[in-house]
Order: C-alpha cells, then structure tokens, then sequence
C-alpha cells in the first residue's frame, strides 16, 4: 500500500520533483535569496554549488518550510510546502545537532519513521527492522547498539543517511553529506545515491567539492544568491559560469575544466567570497 | 515515625518526582536556568491577579502565577528569536524585568499589604500536613499530596504519551519540523506543565528546592547513563533518595527539611560527578594516568631503538639512566618500564638493561614514521 502510493506521488518521470519560482528570502534586510528559479528534475541526482554565504542550505530549508521566504513559491511533487514535504527525507549538516545527546545509533535511525506514525503512536518492531535495514544499506548495522557520542564523523554522517533512508521518501534533501567524511563514508554515499537513482528517486545534495561533481551528480545548479546556472552537469558545469558564480576565485576549477586555465594574469576580483555578484 | 512525618516524607517524594522528570528534558535542552527565572518571575502574575481579586488566599493567584510561567518562557524564546542576544542572556534580561515591574507594583499600590511569593506560595513542607483536604467532613488527606499528586501524574502522563516528540525536538529540531511535529507547540506544551510544576512545587516545598530537584537529580543521572529511558528512571530515583534522605538529615540535625534536601540533591550530583564509571572525575584521572604510562612506554621504545646498537647503547638503554634523559622519576621510570615489560615491548635484565623485543622495535618504527 505504502509502496502504491510512493509511485503514485513520484508520477511519471516528466516534470519536477521539486519548482522553485521567484524565492526570495531575507534574513532582516539582507537577502539570502534573491529571486531564485529552480527546477529540480525527477528521478536524477542534482548538486547545489556556490561560495560560502551563496544560500545554498537556506534553499534546502525553504523546501523543508524551516524558514520563510519573503517571496516566492515552492511545489514538492505540484503540492504546498506543507504538504509537499511529507515527500521529502532531509540528510542535514552533522553539526546541526547535539551528539552528546543520550541515544543510541538504532534510535536515531528510528526517528525517521516517526513521520508516518504521527502523533503519540510510539515505533513498534516494524519501524526497528526498517532501521536496522537502513543501517545495513550503509554499512552500520554493527553499531545498532553504540551511543552516538562514540562514532566517528563519518559514522555520524552514515547513522544521518540511513535515518533518511528510513523516511522512504521519493525527494532526499542533503546539506553536505560528504564534509569531512573518510574514503569508506564517502563510498557508502556514493553506492547509496547510485541505488536511489536507480530506484527512481530524486537526490539534491548540497556539495562543495566542485572535482567530484561530475563524477556523483546528473544536474547542477550554481548558486549565489541568484541562480547563476542550472541544468545536466556537460552543459552547466563550465568555466564561464563558475567564474561567475565564485567571483573569479574558483577553487579546483583546473581540475573540474580540465585545461589549464587562461593564463590572463588577471588577479582575483578581490570581492569577498560572500557578496552577491554585482 | 508520626502519621505527620509520614505524610511529610510522601509528600515530598511526590514533589520530587514530579519535578525530576521534566527537569530531565530542561537539562537535555540546556534550559536549566528557566527554573530558577520562573521562580522569580511568577511574583508579577502574583501580584496581578491580587490586584484583581483582592484575596491573598484566592487560587486565581496560583492560576496566574503558572501563566506568568509560561509567559516567561514567550518572552525569552521571542527574545532569542531576534538572534540580538543568545538564550541565557535572554533568561538573564527576562526574569529581572519581570520580577522589578512586580516589585515596583507592590511598593506603589500594595505598601500595607504583606505580598510577596512566600505569602502566597507557603513553600514550608513541615507545615503542609495542617492544610488538609476534606469532603463532606471526611479527611482525605494533605491538600498539597492531592495537588502534587496530580502534577506527577500529568507529568507522567504528558512524558509518556508525547516522549517520541519531546525526543525528536529536543535531538533534532528541524527534522521535527519537517516531519511535521510542531516544535514550537511541543516546546509551549512542556513549558507549561513545566509552569504548573514549578508554581505547584513551591507551594510545597519553595522555590530553591524546587530548582535544586529539576536539575540536579537529571543532571546526575546524565552523567550515569547514555539512555533516556533509564535517564528518566534514575533522576526520579535520585529526586527520591535526596528527598528521603534529607529529610532524615533534618530530623536528626533539627533543620529546614527544605534545606537538607536541597543539600541531599547536591550530595548526590556530588557523588556521581567522582564516582560515575565512564565520565565521572575519578574514571577520567586513571584513564589519563593509564595513557600517561602507556605513551610514556612507547617514547621509551624509541629511545632504545635509536641508540640500538650504538657504541653508547649499553650506557643509554638502561633504567638507570631514564630519570636523567628522559627526565623521570625514578618511581615513574620503573613503572613505565614495567608497564612496557608487560605490553611486551622490552625485556629488562637483572643488571637494568633494557632490550627492545620485536614487537617494541615494530611500534617504535610505526611511531617514528607517522
């Protein structure tokens, strides 16, 4: 039943997973997002990129309705926030949370579940073995038992992935699942991904090593503030809008355009990294 | 044991569970300080309602001072929420203002009227078995063990049916939200029974000691366990003892049984902060004395490793000689050495020379090459 109703929301595989028109969002005065257009192509793996402050996880959170926007509108699936995001499984950053906090690796995996049991009714056996599956498909069912506090970073990001997994939702939001994560963390993600494209499910992933993004991802957009370019990675993902995007300082950008750079002898634009493009 | 002091001491039992358990949650959610402002700033609800109904005796005035609780909690998250100042300095700048703007009010309209939070909130537990509740002319017992009662089972209650929320939103708060659980509503749910807890509590007992049992009993128990279930368990079971124990203390030293409560609890907290296995001040000490000889052991095998085999070797690699190169004690020397004996890093003859095993020169190699 649950499953009917997965393909039911996922549709079929034209249109956007998610569309995103005119977002707008200020924190105070300052905007964060300015007039942003997205769409988000069902069934492929799409990575959001740009410099620090470009509103790269604010995007994530407006999908997610944890903050709200000045203007603009949102459709998860052609439905509201409200409801859409019953449709969306959230991966956030690691740090986001307190892992002092007293729980276990199976509990915080459980916590995915909770979202389809509503209010009051507590996780039975069924949502255990759910867990306790999710945990496999990232190699962690081992730890079942561990107090968060004991794992390693890469652990935590893995315990994060399966508890989103468990969510069994069509869309995965994830806020830089790969920082600062060890080569087995990184390779357990990167099989995961291949068996949610392979399942037809939608991944946007918020991603800050520009090499590896056309070896993980199908689409790109380049962020910030505005939308410098969105779209398949061989069209999108090229020296010209990456120049925009950073501002001229673009980190790996020999490695991801593979040719040297033009030796213009033209020194960085000297903006901060930050400011929204002029 | 008197009927009275039998009732005193389940009385305050009852408080100190009720009181236990959500602190269990204010100290997960680093809001311990909350207790101590609502203490303060329920006096301006106090007042308020007196004003009103003019009867110091009313429960209008018990009604408003938990309302005032819940408003402190409004004002400190509304005031955090403009992310000007973080949520302690919100707390700190919240409950002075509240509780001045009472005080204020007392000295310019109510200078002839006895009004403060003692007046109204008796917080004396040894005279708690006088107020009794009765009905039809039957005794049924303290009014305060009705009214406590009562809390502890709402409290109970309320963790019990929404213990998954209380977890998820104190854990992860955005993935509360985007799940759909509210946190704002789960946060203004707890603060309230919270509110009721508190104002309730100090009737009984006073405000220190209710204070003292929302955060020290949890607080020990944090440093016991990694599981919230068995957090809960043992700060109710802490809340208890302290209660039972203080008031034993008080009987036999003829002092505020309030007091040597509030002592007991931080005996308590005390007591576990030395004592607990894993993450108490004791455990820590021997961890760090085992890691001081083990890292010790292995510079020693480096130091015998780099003079293997020298001309100066059998001056250098020997026990005698550590405390004046290395800068030992000769205490310290022999125990790491013995230490370094038994890992099987060296062997040590009858005339304190030291010989690196195999083993030993394998990990001072591993070592030296990081």
């Amino acid at each position: 039943m649950e499953r009917a109703d997965r393909g039911a929301r996922r549709g079929d595989a034209s249109g956007a997973a998610i569309e995103v028109n005119d977002l707008t969002v200020a924190y105070r005065e300052q905007p964060v997002l300015w007039d942003v257009d997205v769409a988000f192509r069902k069934g492929v793996l799409t990575a959001i990129v740009g410099p620090n402050g470009a509103g790269k996880t604010t995007l994530i959170q407006s999908i997610l309705g944890l903050v709200r926007p000045a203007a603009g509108r949102i459709r998860i699936l052609g439905q509201p926030v409200r409801e859409g995001r019953r449709s969306v499984a959230y991966v956030p950053q690691r740090g986001s949370v307190d892992w002092d906090f007293p729980t276990s690796v199976l509990d915080v995996v459980t916590m995915g579940t909770y979202g389809r049991l509503g209010w009051i009714r507590r996780p039975g056996r069924r949502e255990r073995a759910a867990a306790m599956e999710a945990l496999g498909k990232v190699g962690m069912e081992a730890f079942e038992g561990r107090q968060i506090r004991q794992l390693s970073g890469g652990q935590q990001q893995r315990v994060f992935l399966a508890r989103a997994l468990v969510q069994d939702a069509p869309i995965y939001l994830m806020d830089e699942p790969f920082q600062g994560v060890d080569a087995r963390t990184e390779a357990a993600i990167v099989e995961v991904l291949g068996d949610l494209r392979a399942r037809g499910d939608t991944v946007i992933a918020v991603h800050h090593a520009l090499q590896s993004v056309p070896e993980y991802f199908d689409d790109v957009v380049l962020l910030n503030v505005r939308r410098i370019a969105s779209g398949p990675v061989q069209e999108v993902f090229t020296e010209a809008n990456l120049r925009t995007c950073y501002g001229g300082r673009v980190p790996f950008l020999q490695a991801v355009t593979e040719r040297p750079a033009p030796a213009t002898g033209r020194p960085a634009t000297g903006r901060p990294e930050d400011a929204p493009p002029p | 044991m008197t009927a009275m002091d039998l009732e005193v001491q389940i009385m305050a039992v009852v408080v100190a569970v009720a009181c236990a358990l959500p602190g269990c949650f204010l100290v997960l959610r680093r809001m311990a300080l909350l207790s101590d402002a609502i203490s303060h700033s329920i006096l301006l609800g106090i007042v308020l309602a007196f004003f009103w109904v003019r009867d110091l005796a009313s429960p209008v005035l018990i009604l408003a001072a938990a309302v005032t609780g819940v408003v402190t909690v409004a004002l400190v998250e509304a005031l955090h929420a403009t992310r000007r100042v973080k949520e302690d300095a919100a707390i700190a700048l919240v409950f002075p203002a509240l509780f001045s703007v009472a005080v204020l009010l007392i000295a310019r309209h109510a200078g002839d009227v006895h009004l403060d939070v003692d007046a109204v909130l008796l917080g004396e537990l040894a005279f708690a078995p006088l107020r009794r509740f009765s009905w039809n002319g039957v005794d049924l017992g303290p009014k305060t063990l009705w009214v406590m009662g009562a809390i502890l089972l709402l409290n109970a209650a309320f963790l019990g049916l929404f213990y998954k929320e209380l977890k998820l939103s104190t854990f992860d708060r955005g993935l509360s939200a985007a799940l759909g659980f509210s946190p704002a509503v789960v946060q203004y749910a707890f603060m309230s029974t919270v509110s009721v807890t508190a104002v309730g509590a100090f009737d009984a007992v006073g405000s220190i000691l209710v204070v003292a049992l929302m955060i020290a009993p949890p607080a020990a128990a944090r440093l016991l366990t990694h599981r919230l279930p068995l957090l809960l368990l043992l700060s109710a079971v802490f809340a208890a003892a302290s209660a039972l124990l203080g008031f034993q203390v008080a009987l036999w030293l003829d002092a505020s049984i309030a007091g040597c409560m509030a002592v007991a609890t931080g005996v308590l907290f005390t007591g576990a902060l030395l004592l607990a296995p894993d993450r108490g001040v004791l455990a820590r000490l021997v961890v760090r004395r085992r890691q001081r000889v083990e890292f010790a052991g292995l510079m020693l095998s480096i130091h015998l490793l780099n003079h293997e085999g020298t001309p100066r070797a059998p001056e250098e690699n020997r026990l005698g000689h550590l405390p004046e190169h290395l800068r030992w004690s000769d205490d310290f020397a022999l125990r790491v050495a013995r230490h370094a004996e038994r890992e099987g890093l060296l062997t040590r003859s009858g005339d304190g020379r030291l010989d690196l095993t195999p083993l030993g020169r394998e990990a001072a190699r591993h070592l030296m090459v990081r």
